[in-house]
């Protein structure tokens, strides 16, 4: 079981280098990250995972930037938005995680989304960012969105990945303050364990074959 | 005023917390506001009031913040939510928990391990930026750009600072 942070934003994203992430992640007890924008490598045991964030964009438009990450071995996250544009991302073939659900309305992410999630073994990101960073009316929007989500997970089984989104090797978090934080949403510790070994277990990115002599 | 006898004392738990990045010396009050903060707007001013926290030292890069027993869970997850201090990024790990000061104090000591003597340049040069080396321990090098304003804290490797 290989417990992974699913997004982290290294340099020139953030300001930590990604051998300081995974020489962080080490210390904080993880097995892997997925580092947008930056190369797959293994630095102090943590293998570093290639990932891109594609943004709320038109579904046409993520099927041509998909065309660019195809065969390269990388995990494609694409930003939640609206009920319409949810159903046309689960639908396509190629995406991994879905992730922003805390930013998106009440309606975006119903009972109809959760089921193609599941179909499509398609991972919903719980970002922990909202949770460590906002205050007030943002942090409790947040935490109704994972609310719901949670009573989907629970009726649906779709996949779940927990990230932390962090920018800096301050805002990332060990296993143990995950699985406290992601109390607070409703996760027991047999759900952040699932949601924490998820990323390893979703369909790895295919990548060009390679011949062997 | 006479103290209570100890069997009518409310019990209390100590929590020992690093904190990063390195070299960071909070003000002991700014910490107590900042974990305040979090604590009350995580949990509500009730709660808030039930953990009754306080930080009782703040030593270089440990702090021991002290709770009623009970609540250290809940102490532990606003911890976790403390970004900054007195307007400086900052990050606590929570170490240990017990029910003595005097324990934690004896962890410190020992987490405490001298440190070998690395020698690096004094400054770096990034993407055309001059940065100072502030602080380095293990493998870890934090470095911080040079000016007077809008300096920038980048954390890096001694493998990145030789690959530049």
């Amino acid at each position: 079981m290989k417990i992974t942070d699913a997004c982290v934003y290294p340099r020139p994203s953030g300001d930590s280098s990604v051998r300081r992430m995974a020489l962080e992640a080490h210390e904080l007890r993880f097995d892997s990250l997925i580092a947008v924008d930056t190369p797959a490598c293994d630095y102090a045991g943590v293998h570093v995972a290639s990932g891109v964030v594609i943004g709320e964009i038109p579904a046409q438009d993520i099927a041509v930037r998909m065309k660019r990450h195809r065969e390269t071995g990388t995990f494609v996250s694409v930003q939640a938005g609206d009920n319409g544009h949810n159903r046309a991302v689960l639908g396509m073939k190629g995406i991994h995680i879905l992730c922003g659900i805390h930013r998106t309305d009440r309606y975006a992410f119903d009972h109809v989304t959760a089921k193609m999630a599941a179909d499509n073994g398609v991972a919903i990101d719980v970002s922990l960012a909202p949770v460590i960073r906002e205050r007030g009316v943002v942090r409790q929007r947040a935490l109704d969105r994972y609310f719901d989500l949670m009573l989907l997970c629970r009726r649906f089984e779709f996949p779940l990945v927990i990230s932390t989104h962090a920018r800096s090797v301050l805002e990332m978090r060990s296993v143990r303050e995950f699985s406290a934080l992601a109390s607070v949403i409703g996760l027991d510790i047999p759900d952040v364990e699932r949601a924490l070994s998820n990323a390893g277990r979703l369909p790895s990115p295919s990548s060009a074959v390679k011949v062997v002599q | 005023m006479t103290s209570r006898p100890p069997t009518l004392r409310e019990k209390r738990r100590y929590v020992l917390v690093r904190i990063e990045p390195a070299g960071t010396v909070p003000d002991q009050k700014e910490l107590y506001f900042a974990v305040h903060e979090a604590v009350s707007s995580l949990w509500g001013d009730a709660a808030a009031a039930l953990v009754h926290m306080a930080v009782v030292s703040a030593d270089n890069e440990y702090v021991i913040v002290r709770c009623r027993r009970g609540t250290e869970r809940e102490l532990a997850i606003a911890l976790t939510s403390v970004t900054v201090c007195a307007g400086q990024r900052i990050s606590l790990r929570t170490v240990a928990t017990s029910g003595t000061i005097e324990s934690l104090r004896e962890r410190i000591a020992v987490m405490r391990a001298p440190e070998t003597a690395v020698v690096l340049p004094d400054e770096c040069t990034i993407d055309g930026r001059r940065y100072t080396v502030s602080h380095c321990s293990g493998q870890k090098v934090d470095v911080i750009e040079k000016g007077f304003k809008n300096t920038t804290r980048f954390f890096l490797t001694r493998e990145d600072l030789e690959d530049i």
